[in-house]
């Protein structure tokens, strides 16, 4: 992943917001990058472009060697399908859908056949503890859980990236903790891992962080 | 995604909000419904007219002469029988009518008309036996004083099969009975089976005098020949009466065939009348799925964000929602043909004609409800398939 000068300017009527002013930054395959910053730092559209769901306005932005800018909403929804999987704060699951048919449901836009797609969800998420609750829905599940089923749901297409939006935001601090684990032994079996974060705490479990102020990159720093 | 695929999402989101899907189709059923009722109506109606126009004899050509209320009659025996040599009739019936008291004792009476004809009228009008025979050849060129009574005549009287071989009445002269005919029943015009038919000679001798015909019936052996034979039967007559070129006819013909084709015509129109009348609800019930589709759009729209982000194209979401409102509309029509068929059968029962299933109301009615889910169901659908998929994230 690789970003170039890259600004994006929304058009709110009269007024126009730079959210971003010009990033340049790089993630490396395997590394575990946590991006940081208070609210109105950017780091929302930060994780829409990183994420192929917004396009810069100006700059580059290249993901496994796909210039996004160039490419059509089709071919955007594609790479979304088939190289990032997202956990969100609210973990956005589908209501009134069972886990297992949410953690199938990115297999079904990539035309997985049915029986495949529930050998799959079920096996990611028998790996993250949830084989007992496959058939509950979001609402018969604790913050943790529906949590792991989110992480579940992004593994289960086996992405390039996994790009987390404050992925322990909603949680109490133990489940937090755990989530944080989950995504320590991800990084530590080859996966590339995208933090995005307000909280210097949980920033922590990534080996490099990238400080965002007002659209910019102010600080970069590694873990010891 | 395939279409099995996104039906069973449909199916499945339309399970878990069953009452509002329920009264969304509910919609699509009262017009479908409406409009496979009406038409079966229509149908039914026509079907019942043409029947009772065609028990009036079929091919049919009746000749009366024009200057009847001039008192003139114009029209002979001898007419009757040339016309019988035109080209394409099968049979001849030449009629005339009387008025006549009906008796089997002094006080068991009945007024009814005398029909004096011959053996052909029982087929140029359709009518058939009930018991005893009827008129024959040789019972009409003798002018034998035999009688076949209609079914309403020998109902009043109080006569029953036992009659056939009796004596009846008809003006204080004695009659044989011969035979008593099938009720052909009303066909809303006069009852045809209030009538006495008996030899030609018969009535001329005894009851009108002279040899001229209140009308002829004539059977033409094709359908498709009833024009040529008309002309044919015209230029023999306008001969026989000895009309110019530039004189008019003294006669008219009047073809069943046409009042068929005209009354085909108007019930027609009438059944599409109906039927267009009834696919305006058909209509309200496709903006009732509109407005149900784009709340439902409204209200998922995180959803649909989530979908976008887990890799699902704009035309997924497309595909998605107009399947959902397809299937909406598509139940409803199945609903709606059932019910339609229902009460069709129950009006067609009332109204004593039967039930008449047309195959081709139920697909035509499933596939204006196929339209109507398509035509209402894709803005909403390309509403959700537009969503920016960053704001849908973010829509609470």
């Amino acid at each position: 992943m690789r970003l170039d000068a890259v600004t994006r300017t929304y058009d709110m009527g009269h007024v126009k917001v730079q959210a971003l002013r010009g990033i340049s930054m790089a993630v490396e395959e395997g590394e575990f990058v946590a991006i940081v910053g208070p609210s109105g730092s950017g780091k929302t559209t930060m994780m829409s472009i990183l994420g192929c769901l917004d396009r810069p306005s100006t700059g580059t932005y290249q993901i496994t060697g796909n210039d996004i800018g160039s490419l059509g909403d089709d071919a955007l929804a594609r790479i979304r399908s088939r190289t990032i999987g997202f956990v969100f704060q609210s973990y956005n699951l589908l209501p009134g859908t069972s886990a297992i048919e949410n953690v199938a449901t990115p297999l079904l836009y990539q035309g997985v056949s049915r029986r495949d797609r529930s050998n799959r969800a079920g096996a990611a998420l028998e790996r993250l503890g949830l084989g007992e609750r496959l058939t509950h829905e979001p609402t018969e599940l604790s913050g943790g859980e529906q949590q792991r089923v989110a992480i579940a749901r992004a593994l289960v297409t086996d992405p390039a990236v996994i790009l987390a939006d404050e992925p322990t935001g909603n949680l109490a601090v133990q489940q937090g903790l755990e989530v944080l684990q989950l995504f320590r032994d991800l990084h530590a079996s080859g996966r590339t891992i995208v933090l995005i974060t307000h909280n210097p705490d949980v920033a922590e479990v990534a080996t490099r962080r990238i400080h965002l102020l007002d659209g910019r990159v102010v600080e970069e720093e590694r873990a010891a | 995604m395939n279409a099995v695929e996104l039906l069973r999402l449909a199916l499945s989101r339309l399970r878990r909000g069953r009452l509002r899907a329920a009264l969304t189709m509910l919609g699509i059923v009262i017009g479908v419904a409406s409009v496979v009722a009406l038409v079966g109506v229509g149908r039914g109606t026509t079907a019942n007219i043409t029947a009772s126009l065609n028990a009036l004899g079929t091919n049919l050509l009746t000749i009366s002469p024009s200057g009847r209320f001039g008192g003139t009659t114009t029209l002979t025996t001898g007419d009757a029988t040339a016309i019988a040599g035109v080209d394409g009739v099968v049979a001849v019936a030449p009629e005339d009518q009387a008025s006549a008291v009906v008796a089997t004792s002094a006080t068991n009476t009945t007024t009814t008309s005398i029909v004096g004809t011959s053996a052909d009228y029982a087929y140029v009008r359709a009518y058939s036996v009930w018991q005893g025979t009827f008129l024959t050849t040789a019972t009409t060129e003798g002018s034998l004083r035999v009688a076949v009574l209609g079914a309403t005549v020998a109902t009043d009287l109080g006569l029953g099969a036992e009659a056939v071989g009796s004596t009846v009445s008809i003006n204080g002269l004695p009659f044989e009975v011969v035979g008593i005919l099938q009720p052909k029943g009303g066909s809303g015009f006069a009852d045809p089976d209030n009538e006495v038919l008996v030899p030609l000679g018969a009535v001329q001798k005894y009851f009108v005098g002279g040899d001229t015909l209140r009308t002829i019936g004539v059977s033409v052996a094709d359908g498709a020949d009833m024009q040529t034979t008309r002309d044919a039967i015209t230029q023999l007559l306008r001969v026989r009466h000895g009309i110019t070129a530039t004189g008019t006819d003294d006669f008219t013909i009047f073809d069943q065939s046409q009042l068929l084709s005209v009354t085909d015509a108007i019930s027609g129109t009438l059944t599409l009348l109906l039927g267009g009348i009834a696919s305006i609800a058909l209509v309200v019930g496709g903006i009732g799925i509109m407005n149900i589709m784009l709340v439902s759009v409204r209200e998922r729209t995180r959803e649909i964000g989530i979908r976008k982000a887990l890799g699902a194209r704009g035309r997924d979401i497309l595909r998605q929602f107009l399947i959902e409102a397809l299937t909406l509309s598509l139940i409803g029509g199945f609903v709606g043909v059932l019910v339609g068929l229902a009460v069709s059968a129950f009006i067609g029962r009332i109204a004593g004609w039967g039930f008449i299933f047309d195959p081709s109301t139920v697909v035509i009615a499933t596939v204006f409800s196929m339209a109507v889910g398509i035509v209402f169901g894709v803005w909403p659908a390309r509403q959700a398939a537009r969503l920016d998929p960053v704001a849908a994230l973010r829509y609470e």
